[in-house]
């Protein structure tokens, strides 16, 4: 057993090196130019994003359209600081920094909305998210409006794949683990889920603050690739392009969120070349997919090693 | 005031409707109690009280020493009183096996850190949990089923997966809510031999609320009677049979069986 889940960690630390290797190469030789690095690493920064979302509505059942609003938290941190002090160590700090603020809000913004559940916990989220840009929007630290410009580039490709790895496995062990169960049985029933001993309000404001913490981390990904920042960069649009993210991968399906992710990126990047045609192709092939798969690419399907090593020992011995 | 369940005086008022009246009953460790009833009798309203899920408007109920009041539910579920619902609520997009292991997350204390990077101590933990649930599912024969998603399940077998989840939660006392509801003769008989388990090898204190009388009489030690809110009646199953109060409720008055 122990054995098993050894090789299988084994597995997936191989794919995350061969990775990063195979497209380091690639860049070496050139086949990687700039313009496709930067849809790789909008892509990477996606999936911090929408990971920590799936976390919120597949594995905790609350719908949350306040995403964006992390995001900007995180973004904000890191543009500011980094402006001052603009090293590497800034850049770790500022990070910190945005993950802790991010959870504060999140505390602040869960405490009273979780309690809402459905269509309600959505709007009081957006609601969230909304007052979070317009304080943005009329602070003078954050220079209001304009936003931010010539922020530092620290955020390179590596370091976004870096931290892909790092909130992934953050956020898929602790979905796989005791807290994980608590939020699960939390979203199939909750009066149930309480009735066995799991305290509700707990365990939602737990993952509601994981997914926070890595829509920071996203954020600050973002502002110090991209470079530049605006309030209007982290509106409502922002938190539902995240969202169609998570629901064309499936609701509750990790590996269904970085394959969307990637679809989406390498779409919108492909479809460059057509000009305004493209959102128009973009929308139709979202509603293709949802008309032929409605809960999503994958389901709720999940990629395990441990499962393949399994089948294989299976047909071994048979 | 020894007894392990005290309900005094407990009222249930929706508005001007009072769902149950100044109840009063005791239930002693390792006992198997009936409550019955007409439908909307108040037995379920009754169990929602006692469990914290809607407050009692008036009186006082004490487990093992301690006030329920003001508890929430999965307060009064750590301090050891687990139940079943009278329409399945399983989580039934989890596995048997995780629905059990839901049930056993106050058990056991797994720190962030130590779960996130999968460190020795999250490794015995799960052991140790995965150690409780093997043996849940061999004593309630549920083991091949473990991995099955529950919504996939019949429902006698997902009637048993919920008394299996209650009982993972480790608890003295156990609710039932109707769990024979639905069921047919032959699955009756296992929900039978199964309670009256649950109160031998486990060592459980049993309260159920039934209108399957031929269930109620074969287990229940004692029975309580509930009609529109109140208690009318008390004793064991032959007292019940010919207690006249119990026969006007369920039948009507003027009759005389």
């Amino acid at each position: 057993m122990t054995k098993k889940k050894l090789q299988a960690n084994s597995l997936w630390l191989l794919v995350m090196i061969i990775g990063f290797v195979v497209i380091n190469l690639l860049v070496y030789v050139g086949v990687i130019d700039s313009f496709i690095e930067n849809m790789l690493v909008t892509i990477g920064i996606n999936i911090i994003l929408a990971t920590g979302l799936n976390l919120i509505i597949g594995f905790s059942g609350q719908f949350s359209l306040g995403h964006a609003g992390f995001m900007a938290i995180g973004a904000y941190a890191t543009g500011i600081i980094l402006q001052t002090v603009p090293t590497v160590g800034g850049f770790i700090g500022s990070i910190i920094v945005g993950i802790v603020i991010a959870i504060i809000a999140a505390i602040i913004v869960g405490v009273p909305t979780l309690r809402l559940s459905g269509d309600y916990l959505a709007i009081a989220t957006m609601g969230a998210a909304e007052i979070i840009r317009v304080v943005i929007n009329n602070m003078k630290i954050t220079n209001g409006a304009a936003g931010l410009f010539n922020i530092p580039q620290f955020a390179t490709w590596p370091v976004v794949y870096a931290l892909v790895c790092v909130t992934t496995i953050v956020i898929v062990n602790f979905a796989h683990s005791r807290a994980g169960r608590a939020i699960q049985a939390i979203r199939d029933d909750e009066i149930a889920a309480e009735a066995v001993g799991v305290n509700p309000t707990k365990w939602k404001l737990a993952a509601f603050v994981l997914g926070a913490a890595t829509a920071a981390i996203g954020g600050s990904l973002h502002a110090s690739y991209i470079q530049t920042i605006a309030p209007s960069d982290f509106g409502i649009m922002n938190s539902i392009a995240l969202l169609i993210i998570v629901v064309l991968g499936g609701v509750g399906s990790m590996t269904g969120t970085f394959l969307a992710a990637i679809v989406l990126g390498v779409l919108d990047t492909v479809l460059q070349s057509f000009g305004t045609l493209r959102m128009v192709i973009y929308a139709v092939a979202l509603i293709v997919i949802m008309v032929f798969k409605p809960s999503g690419l994958l389901g709720r399907y999940e990629f395990s090693f441990a499962r393949v090593l399994n089948r294989h020992k299976k047909e071994d011995a048979a | 005031m020894s007894s392990l369940l005290q309900v005094e005086h407990v009222s249930k008022i929706f508005g001007g409707l009072k769902a149950v009246e100044d109840v009063s009953l005791h239930v002693e460790e390792g006992e198997l109690v009936a409550l019955i009833g007409p439908n909307g009798a108040g037995k379920t309203t009754l169990f929602n009280a006692l469990t914290g899920v809607s407050p009692a408007t008036e009186g006082t109920v004490t487990f093992n020493g301690v006030s329920l009041d003001k508890k929430k539910p999965y307060q009064v579920a750590k301090m050891g009183i687990a139940r079943t619902f009278q329409n399945i609520r399983l989580f039934h997009q989890l596995s048997v096996r995780e629905n059990l292991q839901a049930a056993m997350t106050h058990r056991y204390k797994e720190d962030f850190v130590s779960s996130i990077l999968r460190l020795p101590t999250f490794t015995k933990k799960e052991a140790l949990v995965n150690g409780w649930t093997d043996e849940i599912l061999a004593k309630l024969d549920l083991s091949a089923v473990g991995d099955t998603i529950t919504a996939n399940l019949p429902y006698g077998t997902q009637r048993r997966v919920e008394i299996a989840r209650a009982v993972a939660s480790d608890p003295k006392l156990i609710f039932l809510d109707e769990p024979a509801a639905g069921m047919n003769p032959e699955e009756t008989a296992d929900l039978t031999a199964l309670i009256r388990r649950l109160q031998s090898e486990f060592g459980l204190t049993v309260v159920l609320i039934e209108h399957d009388m031929s269930l109620v009489m074969n287990l229940a030690e004692r029975i309580y009677v509930l009609e529109h809110g109140k208690l009318i009646a008390e004793g064991t199953p032959a007292e019940i049979q010919n207690n006249d109060a119990v026969i006007t409720a369920y039948l009507g008055g003027g009759v005389h069986a």
